[in-house]
């Protein structure tokens, strides 16, 4: 029997994603249908690898921090043997909250309500009054967690599926811009400890994922703080410009700013300074690199959109966590490289300024993000166009699909993939 | 006490909130130890300390039971 079709892409059959998603566009029910949302939910956040938190932030044994997956509420930990952990923040008892600070220590938790008291890996200890049910350990219940969890330099991720691809075949050639992250540090490593803000935006959570590599808008909604701080960065997304847009794989995606940087070939100007500004951080990635560290830090750091979720924007890092189909909260912190307390102390103020309560980057893009969802929430025309650059796309040396700097690579590789895990196996 | 005697700290978190100081009342110094939800007080001397220390963790965890000790239906508060 044929579905029949109520509206663009419904059939009472179901959502029929392949007309929703066609390659040089896509139909703004995508935005704001909230069986959709329901749809992603179950088929992107609860089954593939999701972006949770960084080791950095549970330094020591029986530390805590909530974190999330979407709307699911958790708590990442830290057990005594070092383990890092992913419980879910339910009660197995009536289901009530158990952690509620946003983060802190303690080996154990207790659960407000009645009292049952667990590990910090999620077993149960115990709980009041036992004769309730017919003495000490007589109940097979635990907090519930995060089946897999793995790490890649720090960086946590979580997948509610008990089997599929590891993380390491889910980042792909993405793996290697966190590696790039990682190289600006004189030790090698990242750690995200300077802190949280949190933005809540009323849009879909999908505007954010494409915006995050779209080198077509920075010079009309970031071009205060371009002329405010004097910044290089606007004119590295022209149509000018010799950086690239590439489309990563896995629905990842990249502004790679390298081209630009190589032609000027001056350390630190990824960083909008000189390097006698920051001279104890050159030295010591010179110590620490020798004569690698000139390309290291001409290049600079990555700007990469790791879907779903995780956006590291040279200097800061974004989680994006969807509530709803038309709300979700952007979580932003400073990066921080061990081993550069100078340039680390810059790296706050900067993020202060771009992401901070009173900054002048984040608040201009959010300002889209919700302006873009009421205009996707009207009737006409149904679609979101996403030609960029289709026709003039080429495959670089490693295989992957570049674009120009302001092309919509990134964009049709994120809805390529998007595609894919939306319809496989229906 | 002394008000040069008290050296006080709270070991608190979202689950328990512990008053601890150095009470050099005695003629050697121990732990005042105060629940700070309920004002209950134990005073801990550097063997009890000691014997703390070296729990094994099973031990430990046994007493997180919140039936081991506290909350039990045959002793009475």
């Amino acid at each position: 029997m044929s579905a029949t079709t109520s509206r663009a892409g419904r059939t009472t059959a179901g959502i029929d994603y392949s007309k929703l998603i066609q390659p040089d566009r896509v139909h703004g029910s995508l935005y704001t249908d909230p069986a959709i949302f329901a749809e992603e939910l179950e088929r992107i956040w609860y089954q593939g690898w999701v972006y949770v938190g960084h080791t950095s932030e549970v330094p020591e044994p029986g530390d805590y921090v909530r974190k999330s997956i979407g709307p699911q509420d958790l708590v990442m930990t830290r057990d005594k043997d070092g383990q890092v952990h992913l419980l879910l923040n339910r009660c197995a008892h009536r289901g009530n909250l158990v952690c509620e600070d946003a983060r802190g220590n303690s080996n154990s938790f207790r659960c407000p309500y009645h009292g049952w008291t667990y590990r910090n890996n999620g077993q149960l200890l115990g709980y009041p009054y036992n004769q309730g049910y017919g003495g000490k350990g007589k109940l097979d219940l635990a907090m519930g967690s995060v089946p897999r969890v793995e790490s890649y330099r720090g960086f946590v991720f979580g997948s509610f599926a008990h089997d599929g691809p590891s993380l390491a075949e889910h980042l792909g050639p993405a793996a290697g811009e966190i590696d790039r992250l990682a190289a600006l540090s004189p030790e090698g490593e990242i750690e995200l400890n300077a802190g949280w803000l949190k933005h809540r935006t009323r849009a879909n959570w999908k505007l954010l994922a494409e915006n995050e590599t779209d080198g077509y808008h920075p010079q009309f909604v970031h071009g205060s703080i371009f002329s405010v701080t004097g910044s290089p960065i606007g004119a590295l997304y022209s149509d000018k410009s010799t950086a690239v847009t590439r489309n990563l794989g896995h629905g990842h995606s990249e502004n790679d700013l390298r081209p630009e940087f190589r032609n000027f070939a001056e350390p630190m100007r990824w960083f909008g300074t000189t390097e006698s500004r920051v001279p104890e951080y050159v030295a010591a990635m010179r110590a620490a690199y020798g004569d690698d560290a000139e390309r290291i830090l001409i290049e600079g750091a990555p700007h990469v959109m790791i879907f779903p979720n995780l956006f590291i924007a040279e200097i800061q890092v974004f989680v994006i966590q969807p509530i709803a189909v038309n709300e979700c909260i952007q979580h932003a912190t400073a990066v921080q490289l061990r081993g550069a307390p100078e340039l680390n102390k810059r790296m706050v103020s900067q993020s202060i300024g771009s992401v901070g309560p009173a900054g002048m980057l984040l608040a201009d893009d959010t300002e889209m993000y919700e302006r873009n969802q009421h205009g996707v929430e009207q009737l006409r025309p149904e679609w979101l166009d996403l030609s960029r650059g289709m026709k003039r796309e080429r495959v670089d040396e490693r295989g992957l699909t570049i674009g120009t700097a302001t092309d919509e690579t990134g964009m049709r590789g994120f809805w390529s993939n998007y595609k894919q895990l939306m319809e496989e196996g229906r | 006490m002394n008000d040069k005697n008290v050296h006080g700290v709270v070991i608190g978190s979202e689950f328990a909130e512990i008053g601890v100081i150095v009470d050099d009342e005695g003629n050697g110094p121990r732990l005042r130890l105060e629940d700070r939800r309920t004002g209950r007080v134990r005073h801990v001397d550097a063997l009890e300390l000691e014997a703390i220390i070296w729990l094994p963790e099973g031990h430990l965890r046994q007493l997180l039971d919140p039936s081991a000790d506290r909350w039990r239906e045959d002793i009475g508060r």
